[in-house]
């Protein structure tokens, strides 16, 4: 634990680190937990590299340096990886405390990454009540919608936008990634409106991931974090199967991070 | 070298050369002391470690790994040296392996058949249970010769005795007054699966001895349910996080460990009475909330945070029971995790990220 001073006053500041398997996320928070800089990087081969270098943005953007920090907490499921870290949170955790800290009603997460998915249950604290976690194959994750994408040549951020223009759904049989993409290109080739199979793909994923919602149950406010929060295709489906509007952050991918960073603080103030 | 250092393969070995036949019999609940009494020294087969590759040939994928693993073990040539094979009717998977191994292997070594009674455990059942351990008490006095009579009462003398062990063991854990992590406990717990009485209750009365009153109380305390304790990885796990399991709901602990002592005169209405008074198991078709009533009286019993079901992959008397068991733990305010584990590999990030997320939110 550090404790920087500047200026004869006593300067806290902490980092959140969400080591996932696609990206790598740091999050700096000052002592009000105001956030002062983010940084999102592609984790590649290399763990400790990714972090390095999403820390030293991060640091960087807020103008710090690497001593200042009082209190780092690492997540995902590179956590164990990072030797430097004063504490090792489960990105569970992590999500629920930024959801509540972002959004005070909020009761039930919904965080869709690349590799995995959650739905937790959080109570009006924030603490963690119940999750489920689907980690066992890439249908209902980022990487499903990654893969149908690339099958349509299309990026990512238009693949959502063009599900929201389909006329009817075109519904996928297949759960697995590797089918499903059989599937879609046999489609492709019968002259089906690419729009409407890409309705039907992203049914798929919120089909799969409200089988998780149910298991936990929809309880409050639902917040929704990870990248896929950011494609409007999913969003729009998954409010529909709701009936009620989901609360998203400016930038969701970063809130495993984030909540890696309030947990910080939290710590270095029951440590102190 | 001493029981204690010798390995499993070795042991049985060792009993062989002393005399006794040494037979393979797949889980779960068998009359031991049948076997203890006939000079036949029963070697569980649960979760041998070895590579899954001829059995698949013969399971379908739906078919958990406690038979894969069996059947493999079978087929590779690692059961040459017992003297026969029991299997007891747990599941309908071990059912069709019985059938494989026998029918369409051909085993080449004396094969014994055990139908114990699902439930309803009335009158009937009770009657057709006894019935049942004559039926293999005969059958085996074809291979071994005629059951000594004073050798099953004392053989049953020493059941209760181990019982009574467990239920210590048991007993103290739920204290923290057992001064061991979790993948000790369960490998002396577990020691229970293949030694003979006579090695076994020494070695227990020892492990006592050196590890009573000395626990840590203040490890969080959770129950964990399902067949076994596996991967192994998963209790070095807890211990790393402080957690210890006061309790057990195991198909391998707890469900067939604990059995109370049987006043009965007749040796096989004792064995019956044991077998019923057993706690609720899924494999003996318990109702539903007999078993929610025993884990409740776990938790209350021992202070426990959490359950933990910790379920073999495609084990279906478990997996027709763990909905309703979470649901109605949950509803009363005890948080529970599922996890389904194939047995033999190791422990995943993601397994170890649930196991510490559900700790993170009990503590
Ligand atoms: S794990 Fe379940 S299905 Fe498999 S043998 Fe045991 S009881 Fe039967």
């Amino acid at each position: 634990m550090r404790l920087w001073r500047f200026k004869g006053l006593s300067m806290t500041y902490f980092a959140g680190i969400d080591i996932g398997s696609l990206t790598t996320e740091v999050v700096i928070l000052d002592s009000n937990a105001d956030m002062l800089s983010y940084s999102i990087n592609l984790t590649g081969a290399d763990c400790n590299e990714a972090v390095d270098q999403a820390l030293g943005q991060a640091l960087s953007r807020a103008g710090l340096s690497r001593d200042q920090l009082s209190f780092i907490v690492a997540t995902g499921y590179g956590r164990v990886t990072i030797p430097f870290s004063d504490k090792k949170i489960t990105e569970i955790s992590c999500h629920g405390t930024s959801a509540h800290h972002l959004f005070p009603d909020t009761e039930t997460v919904i965080d869709i990454g690349g590799q995995d998915s959650k739905v937790i249950r959080i109570d009006k604290e924030g603490k963690v009540l119940d999750f489920t976690m689907n980690d066992k194959c890439a249908a209902g994750t980022g990487r499903f919608l990654e893969v149908m994408a690339g099958a349509f040549r299309v990026s990512l951020e238009d693949f959502g936008q063009l599900s929201l223009k389909a006329e009817r759904e075109i519904p996928i049989s297949s759960v697995c990634t590797v089918f499903a993409e059989s599937e879609v290109i046999s489609l492709i080739a019968q002259n089906q409106a690419r729009e409407d199979i890409i309705r039907g793909l992203h049914s798929s994923v919120v089909n799969r991931i409200w089988n998780m919602v149910q298991t936990v149950g929809v309880h409050g406010a639902v917040t929704m974090s990870g990248g896929v929060a950011k494609n409007r295709g999913v969003v729009v489906l998954m409010e529909e199967k709701l009936g009620k509007p989901i609360h998203i952050h400016t930038e969701p991918q970063i809130m495993g991070a984030l909540g890696a960073a309030l947990l910080a603080k939290r710590h270095f103030l029951q440590e102190k | 070298m001493t029981k204690t250092q010798m390995t499993r393969k070795d042991y049985l070995l060792d009993q062989k050369q002393k005399g006794r036949h040494i037979f393979g019999v797949f889980p779960a609940q068998y009359p031991k002391e049948l076997l203890w009494a006939m000079n036949v020294v029963p070697a569980e087969i649960w979760d041998p470690p070895v590579e899954i590759t001829a059995a698949n040939a013969h399971l379908q994928p739906y078919i958990c790994s406690v038979v894969r693993f069996g059947l493999e073990l079978v087929l590779e040539g690692k059961c040459d040296f017992l003297d026969g094979f029991l299997f007891p009717h747990t599941c309908d998977s071990i059912q069709n392996m019985a059938s494989v191994i026998h029918d369409y292997i051909g085993a080449n070594k004396p094969c014994y058949f055990f139908y114990h009674p699902k439930n309803p455990h009335g009158k009937a059942a009770r009657e057709y249970y006894v019935l049942e351990l004559k039926n293999l008490m005969r059958s085996l006095e074809k291979q071994l010769g005629p059951l000594n009579p004073d050798a099953l009462k004392q053989r049953i003398q020493q059941g209760h005795k181990i019982s009574s062990l467990f239920g210590e063991f048991y007993d103290l854990r739920a204290k923290g007054e057992l001064d061991v992590g979790n993948g000790e406990f369960y490998e002396q717990i577990r020691r229970g699966e293949y030694l003979f009485p006579d090695d076994l209750i020494p070695e227990l009365e020892g492990f006592l001895a050196r590890n009573k009153g000395k626990g840590e109380k203040r490890l969080m305390p959770v129950i964990l349910s399902g067949v076994l304790p596996n991967p192994p990885e998963i209790l070095t796990l807890f211990d790393e996080l402080g957690v210890r399991v006061s309790h057990d709901d195991l198909l391998i602990g707890s469900r067939r460990l604990l059995v109370p002592p049987s006043n009965l005169k007749d040796p096989f209405k004792q064995l019956a009475e044991s077998y019923f008074s057993m706690p609720p198991c899924s494999t003996k078709g318990a109702p539903i909330v007999k078993r929610r009533e025993y884990l409740l009286s776990l938790i209350k019993a021992t202070g426990a945070k959490g359950v933990i079901f910790n379920v073999v992959k495609f084990c279906e008397p478990e997996w027709f029971d763990v909905p309703n068991l979470t649901d109605e733990l949950k509803k009363r305010g005890t948080p529970t995790l599922v996890l389904d584990t194939e047995l033999n590999q190791g422990l995943s990030g993601q397994m170890k990220t649930r196991v510490e997320a559900f700790v993170e939110m009990i503590s």
